[in-house]
């Protein structure tokens, strides 16, 4: 009974809060909002090629950080990039900091819950990959009872794994796809589990046939940009721009120098 | 293969100056807001008045107990719903000083409460006002139980401002996760990150030595 | 994100945030012990006259509080088994939190046994107390009332620093938020919910400090 008295105070204490904030809710457009400001606000996460990297001399880049490049442009207006770690990535775009959201993120129906998502503009899956010259040769030695597996905490690779290995030992490690490799590069897992994308930009760190990566998908994943369901505007501008970039050629040049290949490692 | 990776880091130290400078300032500015107001909220905790005591205490305790991160969360993804909008720098710079003073706080208030009472009684014989009382007698010998503890809590600070990294700051750890995104050696990378911090901290610690040497030459020398 | 804060969800991620609870407390309890000894022995050696313990003593405290557990944490995890010693991620994790809180708690301690005036000593020297006696009746009774806030104080940071093993794959308490947040996209139930189990652990060592300040208070008196 107490509890569920504090459950309603604390509701209403909510509900105040959101009548406070209404009033700064309602504005005009996002589209005009951003043509006025003249500026593109972007959060990124920088968890690694081939989606979004930084330089060696601090210039971000990558295959999602040069379509909201083109977005930005085909507005008319400047880019601003704000570069969250994977905690303030999604309060950055639900506090509004943040126009839009480009990750290499999988719109899951969950989340889809919370934030809108565009139509998948790629389409990706977990692949599994361990140390070329270890004992895990195949997919099916992975599946073996204690086997050690790292994911990235949070990803679909992680629920992914927890169904493919289920007597498997998961691991699951935070600060992007480059440290899965480390941990099995160093023996602290024997098999990871990552998009496959991902996994074959960031294994291009290090010397070729380090690393064994499996042929078949765990499973097939869109990957979507992501905006506030309050802003319905800029939802239908980023879909008719992915569109665009579909029927005149500019996504499959980008998708094939960034992900398709590794074309972009001779230019960064 | 370590070649390899310890030129690619070579080449990114414009950006680990970039990470190195923030940190630096976002220390330094919080720290030196954060040491006045952790004194003078533990001033006033330890002056005679109840509300104002308990009210300090009630904020130390919130801030102490829940993580630096979800502090940071509410100034700068929550306030902007009650309208008060801040730019990352600023919310990070509120954040680490909210958090220094309320840990320092603690620790003066443990330092005057260290003092005597009969020497406050002493004092207040001998007519000195309220505040001569603080700066003469009381604080002086504070200081002593203070200083370790308040540099201590410093090279704490410096490092817990990695966390604004959540919000969009670029300081050392930051440029430490953007680095082994490229260069995949996690020992390598956060070795040279961890060198980066000791050549901030080390100096501050190698003053704490020397005050303390300083101060305590009527104290101390207990040989175990 | 408040106005659709959702209680209903965060209820239904409850078994998870006490799993992450119970062990963000065990693995906190034991660093905690840990890190006692581990400053214990430091500070014995740190106030020996003769160099040969006490420098390494000094460059130990002095590399540990200078550098982020971060790096601490990943050059245990991935340096020790570049030397042959490949330990599980619980195991690492305890040992760093010890080794890290360790070096703090070696200079609390030595705080304390410093701040008892030197004339007290020697007066116990003089009414010809054994080194023991003169420890035990005189110097620590003192050190410990002096050294019980700033050691909660290390003990709340060691407790929050816990948090730093879900990057090792150790799920403990702020992990369970972070998956509310990332597989909900819920951030304001995760961050808030994990902040109040933290202030729960809060004002149960604060309590627990308060307990035993008092004892030590009536262990001084008796002195």
């Amino acid at each position: 009974m107490k509890i569920a008295r504090l459950f309603i105070a604390g509701r209403l204490f909510i509900a105040g809060l959101a009548l406070a904030g209404l009033t700064a809710a309602a504005s005009a457009g996002t589209l005009d909002d951003i043509t006025k400001r003249g500026e593109l606000r972007v959060a990124v996460q920088t968890q690694g090629p081939p989606f979004s990297l930084v330089g060696a001399n601090g210039e971000r880049t990558g295959s999602s950080v040069e379509l909201a490049e083109l977005m930005a442009k085909e507005m008319g207006v400047k880019i601003t990039f704000l570069d969250f770690d994977w905690d303030g990535l999604i309060p950055a775009l639900l506090s509004g900091k943040a126009d839009l959201l480009v990750a290499d993120m999988t719109p899951t129906l969950a989340r889809g819950m919370k934030v809108a998502f565009t139509t998948p503009y790629m389409y990706t899956g977990s692949t599994v990959f361990t140390k070329a010259d270890s004992k895990f040769k195949t997919t099916e030695d992975c599946k073996a009872k204690g086997t050690k597996i790292a994911v990235l905490l949070g990803a679909t690779g992680e629920k992914e794994a927890k169904n493919a290995f289920p007597d498997a030992d998961i691991k699951s490690y935070k600060g992007g796809g480059p440290l899965l490799l480390d941990a099995v590069n160093n023996g602290q897992a024997d098999c990871g589990v990552n998009d496959v994308s991902a996994v074959k930009g960031q294994s291009t760190a290090y010397p070729a046939g380090t690393f064994t990566i499996m042929p078949d998908l765990l499973s097939k994943e869109p990957l979507a940009f992501a905006t506030r369901y309050d802003e319905p505007d800029l939802l239908i501008w980023m879909n008719l721009f992915l569109n665009q970039v579909t029927i005149d050629g500019r996504l499959q040049k980008n998708l094939d120098y960034w992900v398709n290949s590794d074309a972009w490692k001779k230019d960064h | 293969m370590i070649w390899q990776q310890l030129q690619s880091l070579a080449g990114s130290y414009p950006l680990a100056l970039r990470g190195l400078g923030m940190t630096v300032l976002l220390s330094l500015i919080s720290l030196v807001l954060g040491t006045l107001l952790g004194f003078a909220l533990g001033i006033l905790r330890t002056g005679g008045n109840r509300l104002i005591s308990g009210l300090i205490g009630a904020w130390v305790d919130l801030i102490r107990g829940t993580p630096f991160l979800v502090q940071i969360f509410l100034i700068f993804f929550i306030l902007p719903e009650f309208g008060i909008e801040l730019d990352a720098f600023t919310a990070g710079i509120i954040a680490l000083t909210n958090l220094a003073a309320c840990f320092i706080c603690e620790i003066v208030v443990a330092g005057i409460r260290s003092v005597p009472t009969g020497q406050v009684e002493a004092a207040l014989a001998s007519g000195l006002s309220r505040w001569q009382r603080m700066r003469q007698v009381v604080l002086p010998q504070a200081m002593r139980i203070v200083l370790p503890p308040l540099v201590g809590q410093y090279v704490l600070l410096i490092k817990d401002s990695s966390v604004v990294s959540a919000i969009g700051l670029t300081d050392l750890t930051r440029v430490g996760w953007l680095v082994v995104q490229r260069v995949p050696n996690g020992l390598l990378v956060f070795f040279l990150v961890g060198a980066g911090y000791f050549i901030v901290c080390y100096p501050l610690i190698m003053l704490a030595r020397r005050l303390e040497q300083r101060m305590g030459a009527a104290h101390g020398e207990v040989q175990l | 994100m408040l106005e659709n804060f959702s209680f209903r969800t965060i209820v239904e991620y409850l078994p998870l945030f006490g799993q992450g609870l119970v062990t963000t407390v065990w693995l906190s309890a034991l660093s905690f012990v840990g890190a006692l000894i581990v400053g214990i022995v430091l500070c014995a050696m740190n106030l020996q006259r003769g160099w040969l313990f006490r420098a390494p003593a000094k460059a130990y405290i002095d590399a540990v509080r200078a550098t982020p557990l971060l790096a601490q944490l990943y050059f245990l995890y991935f340096g020790l088994p570049r030397l042959g010693f490949v330990l599980p991620e619980l195991v690492v994790g305890i040992l760093a939190l010890s080794l890290n809180s360790g070096a703090y708690i070696a200079e609390i301690i030595r705080a304390g046994i410093l701040s008892i005036p030197r004339g007290q000593v020697e007066a116990s020297v003089a009414s010809g107390m054994t080194y023991v006696q003169r420890m035990r009746l005189v110097v620590l009774p003192q050190a410990f009332k002096v050294t019980i806030p700033p050691l909660l104080g290390q003990a709340i940071v060691l407790v929050k620093d816990s948090a730093l093993l879900s990057l090792i794959s150790v799920s403990e308490l702020t992990r369970a938020g972070q998956l509310l947040a990332s597989d909900r996209f819920m951030p304001a139930e995760g961050f808030l919910t994990i902040a109040a189990f933290y202030l729960l652990l809060y004002y149960g060592l604060k309590g627990l400090a308060g307990l035993s300040s008092r004892w030590l208070g009536t262990a001084g008196a008796r002195t």
